[in-house]
């Protein structure tokens, strides 16, 4: 500290003199060492983990369940179900009170509690001011032991997912994003499905009790709460809240393993409302532990992650072809991801930018990146690395999401190491390794009338047809 | 065990109230303000917990500010601000300076035969054409590409981006703590010096983004026609991204006089939240912002809008599934009916107590989602109270819009329960602390109160003004100005032929 004040005071003298310096020309005092916050951890009787964290800058308590499921587990002719019960959890209040009347009760205290169904977990979560978070915590108890799912608030889910279906054409990018998704992984399968009314005119109540009760148990629940309480009163409030959960349910399965085989090939979806196309190509990318990942990361920042990626620089600023362009690794936890690059360009210059967007990955794999770009994207990772610990809230959640996918406490750190080490040599071999053109999948979302260059110079053109089936036709 | 809670449910009318007046005292010490001799002001928000910085350069010029028939100009030099300096991103300035000079030359030439109209040699046009690409190309060979962004993103850089709005132009960034003096560099640096390079493919950029955002999006467009039909004549009834044709004839010079007039460090707020120590700020930023030369305010007075004398009304003909939206005029920010709207606003939409959520959505279950909106596009100028539904599906626009002036009826006849006014203020103040944990929100939030009202307490001061509002100011000012002679209803229709 002292030398850097020192360092301040020849700084100062300098700016007598009327001289700035040039960014080049600038030195670093070195990073003050990071606080990282230890988590308190401890598992209840009755199997539920808990994690909990104190922060007390603002009045606020903050909570979020991890329960292991996910709409991996959705049965084929009930695609939805799990969203639907999600939904419900919260909507359909619990056996002593109506959803309506938890609402006010929580809006009153300004308080929320909320349900939510993703790929590989639900999550359930609360917040509240502190001075009433004992009630907002009930009501999340409430909610997570004692759901009624009362079937109004079924009838309204099911209305709405069904307007959601029928409005998923309307945004031109979620079209192409989902559609090389359901390429990328098949149709046949929960990875790659889409939800159809059908589904939702066969979804019964039953069917919610049932998907919640094998789920939906304390062994198969985490819970991290942080905010303004001292842990010590909070565990002791925890340990009294859920005493009286003792479900039990067999351990919940694996989730399905991907088993998709490429489908390359040019996919075109029609749409006359729009003024650019937005294309989206990819193919299966791979996990977090793959040895190979952290090279991964720092080779497709090179190719499209920020500003000064190749593709920024080539298609947005060198030929202004789009505004938004990018790729992503997109590696997961626990099963493959997708590989994917994703832009958007006027109509007539969808063939062009789509064979530009290609050539990019192509000179990836061709020839070794420059030092200048190797250390842009190290440094980038490196130097960035400090806000993964800029709030409490994300060491707690990473802390748990560590130990509910099984990863070391210490990956983080570990990629850390493995991103320095990187070098041009390893970001040809993995782009090699992992990448193929021959597996390609290319989605282009737009009005074929006015492509200049047709589609078909990417490509032979398969069509997608994009017409929502009514309930009747499955 | 429910006994434990119960004292809980007896809710005191103002909860979080002493919070409130608490984190307000302790952000006294943790602000601190100066304003350099040039005018600009700074704000420093000292929060030491993490060794990262977040920074917030606050522009009062926004689209509203755009000259006519250059709409969208404030937005285009929201872009050239990542194109670097005589210093960052040239490869030898002297000669990119020249080759650049050598492109508004022929442009010139370009524009005057343009300019004949009918006149005008085609054969002269296209020669001059192939000139301009080759002299674009040249001055192009002397860049050193994204320098300006490869600088920030190296250094740990994160969540670099900048927008335009019809009231601001907002820049923004976070960098570890230890490299605080480097931002103070490039941000002066950009504001000081900026070279307006690759103008002509970034102006190719931006009517992609206007592609992308409007035209591309039929709410997108729906948005576009409800503020041209609903502003007649003040600045509001463009969106800041601008009109195509605009776009397309952009100039640099054009921007580069828009900059002069309006990037002037008296109209310039920058806020600086995170590990920093403000002595320090303070020496940087006298050393690096010092240098920017003192300039007169540009004039604040804007075409104001006649009073509207009824109902006006704009379809966007769609496949996409519809979408509707109210829109009243209502005075600007400093009226003192502004809490009392924000308040009524609340009372309809928010959360999952909201009338409008819970009539339309919930019960009746003719909306997939619904709500309000008290102030749109921005608060600087008299502007829109807006209601709005996404009908469900086999429900129609028309029943909606009619439920939306039946609720409108309601909240005019029927004064609000004392129990939903306590709830809505509670909520307010909650929404409040919330906000103030991420240097991000700080930075933004004091800077635009600061500008906005003239200080940043104005933040938490507000909230008084909100507990001052009754059920009488509710139904007051919705009588006052919910009313059908100052409404503008903008839906989409689907064409003849039915949605695809």
């Amino acid at each position: 500290m002292t030398r850097r004040l020192l360092f301040g005071a020849l700084l100062a003298t300098a700016a007598l003199a009327q001289t700035v310096p040039s960014y080049q020309q600038l030195v670093y005092p070195p990073l003050k060492q990071v606080k990282i916050p230890e988590p308190v951890t401890f598992t209840l009787k009755n199997g539920m983990r808990v994690f909990l964290l104190e922060d007390h800058e603002l009045p606020v308590v903050n909570g979020l369940a991890l329960v292991r499921t996910g709409n991996l587990f959705d049965p084929p002719d009930k695609r939805g179900l799990s969203s639907v019960m999600a939904d419900v959890l919260r909507s359909g209040g619990t056996r002593a009170k109506t959803g309506d009347q938890i609402d006010e009760e929580l809006e009153n205290i300004a308080a929320s509690v909320e349900s939510n169904m993703g790929e590989t977990n639900a999550s359930l979560s609360f917040s509240g001011l502190k001075e009433t978070a004992g009630t907002a915590l009930h009501v999340f108890k409430e909610v997570m032991t004692d759901p009624e799912f009362r079937q109004d608030k079924i009838d309204l889910s099911i209305t709405q997912m069904d307007s959601g279906i029928d409005r998923r054409n309307d945004d031109p990018q979620g079209i192409a994003e989902r559609e090389i998704s359901s390429i990328i992984y098949g149709r046949d399968n929960s990875y790659g499905w889409s939800i159809e009314h059908a589904d939702m005119a066969r979804i019964q109540r039953a069917d919610l009790q049932q998907f919640y009760r094998r789920y939906y148990f304390p062994k198969n629940v985490m819970l991290a709460v942080y905010g303004d309480f001292s842990a010590a009163e909070m565990r002791g409030q925890i340990e009294a809240l859920f005493a009286d959960w003792n479900v039990e349910q067999p351990p919940v399965p694996a989730f399905p393993t991907v088993t998709s085989k490429p489908a390359p090939g040019v996919y075109l979806a029609e749409k006359s409302d729009v003024t650019q196309t937005f294309f989206a190509m990819g193919e299966l990318s791979g996990t977090l532990r793959d040895p190979d990942y952290p090279a991964l990361e720092v080779a497709v920042n090179i190719l499209g992650s920020g500003f000064t990626s190749r593709l920024m620089s080539q298609i947005r600023t060198k030929l202004g072809l789009a505004y938004s362009i990018g790729a992503g690794w997109g590696a997961n936890y626990d099963h493959p991801g997708t590989f994917r690059i994703v832009g958007s360009t006027k109509s007539a210059s969808t063939t062009e930018a789509i064979q530009a967007a290609r050539a990019e990955l192509e000179k990836m794999r061709a020839a070794e990146v420059t030092e200048q770009e190797l250390k842009t994207a190290k440094d980038a990772v490196l130097n960035s690395f400090v806000f993964f610990f800029d709030s409490p809230a994300k060491t707690l959640n990473r802390v748990m999401m560590y130990e509910y996918f099984g990863y070391p406490k210490d990956f983080l750190f570990e990629y850390q190491k493995k991103v320095t080490a990187v070098t041009r040599a390893d970001v040809l071999r993995v782009m090699r390794a992992h990448t193929n053109a021959a597996n390609l999948s290319i989605v282009a979302v737009g009005n074929p009338k006015d492509f200049g260059k047709p589609l078909s110079a990417a490509g032979k053109v398969e069509k997608i047809d994009l017409s929502i089936p009514p309930v009747s036709a499955k | 065990m429910t006994f434990r809670f119960a004292l809980f449910l007896l809710v005191p009318a103002l909860l979080a109230a002493q919070s409130v007046a608490d984190l307000q005292k302790s952000f006294e010490k943790q602000v601190t303000e100066f304003t350099l001799a040039n005018g600009l002001h700074f704000i420093v928000i000292e929060r030491h917990d993490a060794p990262v910085v977040s920074f917030h350069t606050y522009m009062n010029v926004g689209s509203v500010d755009d000259p006519s028939g250059e709409t969208g100009l404030a937005h285009m030099f929201e872009h050239m601000a990542f194109k670097g300096t005589p210093t960052i991103g040239s490869k030898n300035w002297p000669a990119e300076k020249a080759a650049m000079d050598a492109v508004e030359v022929v442009y010139d030439r370009l524009e005057a035969e343009r300019n004949k109209g009918p006149r005008a040699d085609p054969k002269k046009i296209t020669a001059i054409q192939m000139e301009l690409e080759a002299a674009m190309e040249k001055a192009d060979s002397y860049v050193e590409p994204s320098e300006y962004d490869r600088v920030v993103e190296s250094n740990g850089g994160l969540d670099m981006n900048a927008g335009t709005g019809e009231d601001s132009t907002n820049y923004y960034y976070s960098f570890p703590s230890n490299r605080i003096e480097l931002w103070f560099l490039l941000e002066s640096e950009r504001f000081l010096r900026p070279v307006f390079r690759e103008f002509y493919k970034e102006r190719d950029v931006v009517r992609e983004e206007r592609r992308m955002r409007v035209e591309s999006s039929s709410q997108g467009k729906l948005v576009e026609m409800l503020v041209a039909t609903a502003f007649a004549a003040a600045p509001y009834h463009n969106e800041p991204v601008g009109w195509a044709s605009d776009i397309e004839h952009f100039r640099r010079p054009a921007a580069e006089r828009f900059y002069r007039q309006y990037y002037v460090p008296a109209n310039m707020t920058l806020g600086i939240a995170g590990d920093v120590n403000p002595a320090e700020a303070r020496r940087l930023a006298e050393k690096y912002f010092g240098r920017l030369p003192a300039r007169p305010l540009p004039s604040q007075y804007r075409t104001q809008e006649p009073v509207q004398e009824g109902e006006k009304r704009v379809t966007v003909s769609s496949p996409a599934q519809p979408f509707l939206i109210l829109a009243y005029k209502r005075p600007d920010r400093h009226s003192p009916d502004d809490a009392a709207l924000a308040v009524l606003d609340a009372v309809l939409s928010d959360g999952r107590t909201g009338m409008i959520y819970k009539d339309m959505v919930r019960d009746k279950q003719m909306a997939l989602g619904a709500g309000s909106q008290p102030q749109f596009p921005g608060g600087k100028y008299p502007s829109l109270f807006l209601l709005y539904a996404a009908p469900s599906t086999g429900r129609s626009s028309e029943e909606n819009e009619k439920e939306l002036y039946r609720i409108i009826e309601q909240v005019k006849s029927t004064k609000v329960d004392e129990q939903t006014l306590a709830r809505v203020k509670t909520k307010l103040r909650a929404a409040l602390i919330r906000k103030l944990g991420s240097n991000t929100g700080l930075a933004v939030e004091l800077c635009s109160y600061y500008v906005n009202y003239g200080d940043w307490r104005k933040l938490f001061t507000e909230l008084d003004d909100y507990d001052k509002v009754t059920a009488e100011d509710v139904q007051r000012v919705a009588k006052t100005y919910l009313v059908p002679e100052h409404l503008t209803v903008a839906h989409t229709l689907v064409p003849e032929g039915g949605a695809k």
